[in-house]
């Protein structure tokens, strides 16, 4: 069934993305190479297959299209052998089978056509979580070849700019990445102890807040429902019911001037990198998440 | 636009010329630093202010600050909070330390030295070099309108380890472990509930991990102790040079262009901590 209703949903994706065909002509960057690595294991097959049909890669690249790279940078998906392969200077970016099928596993925790008490829906979850690993790991990349200066640590900074980018395409689309994105942050946690914390991550509940924070940040009114009641402003242990599926008031308060710092951040060291032609084209194209995906 | 007129107010989006081109050249005179003991009304806190006061500590700092090329004068206070903190209170109200947090770093500190080589006079003296120098970082960041792309906390700490690791060795291991030593201690003292994941700061371990990783990615030699003993494990120090220079580059891109290199050549002369530093804790003072 899963299979039919995927193939259903490419075929819409096709007949819409014609429509969209002379954008994607003026949306290219020669600087970055994809490649969709074949897997080895069969399990992975089916990732790699609708991967490449969904043209992920070629998408992210026209998404990159206003960036103004001084050289060339990998883009690929490849079975990893492992969940992650972290970028190292010089490249290339891998997102790794191995990650994409942990974060469908995740997804799978919502009932289909259910949504969590956030009103995370499996697709969200599993759109929203792919998306964060994409852009995360093209934040590294970014950082690395422009020559960033990164005060804080790199992961929570690809996290913020992750964040931030998902954040420019309206409310909707903000919505379903944000919070599929925090989902899988929320799914994955797991009780950390000793030297974990010698982790150059933060802990999956803190990349969760991160999360949710840059959203209620960049557009109080639209996440609203993000942060926790006045009546449960009180930090969990106290006394009384707290929902830690939602930012607490204390770390909600602090939130916009976080975004301001993550936009000043972002106008100092990456737009002037940026084609603003360009970026005006790819913020327009209103089809980058289509009905279907994540399904 | 001279240095002074940056604030948030004169920003424009796509403004990186400022940090590009550096603004050393224009060198507009630094607006200072004025320096003051804050007499404190509780008489336990009156012995801490005596000693910092016959110790110079704000003389000394503002000699340490003296290559800033500061936009607004650059108040620093100690001072009774009633409250245990230390924190940058903005451009008009400055940098305040508080008598209550030195306490407690004192009652913090070990009596002895402690199986891992934590001695009570490094966890006093260099404590309190780290939360001065984790303000001054907001400080920093605030006055000199640098671009923050991680968390600011995380930042802050990152900027008071590097100053720390630029004046020689022994500096370094007594600052950098004398701030492992206290976060290490608060990491037992506090249990970890979900505020602590919600928190800007990070939580007490990740903090006492990243300072040893930063003095291990400056100065392998003179940390390889900490990873010899598995204090710093092996899967995080082998990324600690990468961390240290990614810090060090965005020191020199969003800093360094508002630092006098004449005066910071005088400043790198000074004997920043001496012996006796953090000993005399509670004694030597007569009243």
């Amino acid at each position: 069934m899963q299979r039919i209703l995927i193939a259903v949903a490419f075929a819409v994706a096709a007949a819409a993305s014609t429509g969209a065909t002379a954008t994607a002509q003026d949306l290219q960057n020669s600087l970055i190479d994809i490649a969709y690595g074949e897997p080895s294991n069969a399990a992975y097959r089916p990732i790699y297959e609708r991967l490449r049909q969904r043209r992920v890669l070629e998408e992210l690249r026209e998404f990159l299209a206003p960036l103004r790279l001084p050289r060339r940078v990998q883009v690929k998906t490849e079975q990893c052998g492992k969940e992650s392969s972290p970028y190292a200077p010089g490249g290339p970016v891998v997102i790794c089978y191995e990650y994409v099928h942990a974060l469908e596993k995740f997804a799978e925790k919502i009932p289909a056509d259910a949504r969590t008490a956030r009103g995370v829906s499996r697709e969200d979850a599993v759109v929203g979580a792919f998306v964060q690993v994409v852009l995360n790991q093209m934040a590294h990349a970014v950082f690395d070849i422009l020559e960033v200066p990164v005060w804080g640590r790199e992961e929570d900074a690809a996290d913020k700019l992750a964040g931030f980018l998902m954040l420019q395409f309206g409310t909707e689309n903000a919505r379903k990445l944000l919070n599929g994105a925090a989902f899988f942050f929320e799914a994955s946690d797991r009780t950390w102890t000793g030297s974990d914390f010698a982790d150059v991550r933060g802990t999956d509940a803190q990349r969760f807040y991160n999360y949710l924070c840059v959203a209620y940040g960049g557009d109080a009114k639209g996440f609203r429902d993000f942060v926790q009641d006045d009546s449960s402003n009180r930090r969990p242990g106290q006394a009384g019911a707290v929902r830690t599926d939602l930012l607490p008031q204390y770390r909600a308060s602090g939130c916009r001037s976080e975004y301001n710092e993550l936009q000043y951040a972002f106008d100092q060291t990456i737009m002037p990198s940026v084609d603003r032609a360009l970026l005006d084209k790819v913020l327009a194209r209103t089809d980058w998440l289509r009905a279907g995906d994540g399904r | 636009m001279s240095c002074s007129e940056r604030d948030l107010g004169t920003r424009r989006p796509g403004d990186a010329g400022a940090i590009r081109a550096g603004m050393a050249q224009a060198k507009p005179p630094s607006a200072g630093i004025e320096i003051e003991y804050v007499e404190p009304a509780r008489a336990y806190l009156r012995p801490i202010y005596e000693r910092l006061k016959s110790r110079k500590v704000l003389e000394q700092l503002k000699e340490f600050l003296s290559p800033l090329i500061l936009p607004v004068t650059l108040h620093i206070r100690t001072l009774q909070c009633d409250d245990t903190n230390a924190y940058w209170a903005g451009r008009a109200e400055g940098l305040k330390l508080c008598y209550e947090y030195i306490d407690w770093i004192e009652r913090l500190a070990p009596a002895e030295t402690t199986p891992e080589g934590f001695t009570p006079e490094d966890a006093i003296a260099g404590e309190f070099v780290e939360v001065t120098l984790h303000e001054m970082g907001h400080a920093v960041f605030d006055l000199f309108n640098v671009p923050i792309f991680g968390r600011e906390e995380d930042a802050a700490d990152e900027i008071a380890g590097f100053i720390m690791l630029q004046f020689g060795q022994e500096v370094a291991l007594r600052t950098i472990s004398g701030t492992a030593y206290a976060y290490q201690q608060q990491a037992k003292q506090r249990k970890l509930s979900r505020s602590s994941f919600s928190d800007v700061h990070g939580t007490d371990e990740q903090r006492f991990y990243n300072y040893l990783c930063l003095g291990y990615g400056a100065q392998p030699a003179t940390f390889q102790r900490f990873v010899d003993s598995n204090l710093l494990p092996a899967t995080r120090a082998a990324n600690c040079a990468r961390e240290y220079k990614q810090i060090a580059r965005a020191f020199d891109k969003t800093v360094m262009p508002h630092v006098d290199q004449a005066q910071m050549a005088e400043v790198r002369k000074m004997v920043i901590l001496r012996p006796d530093d953090g000993i005399n804790k509670r004694v030597d003072v007569k009243q």
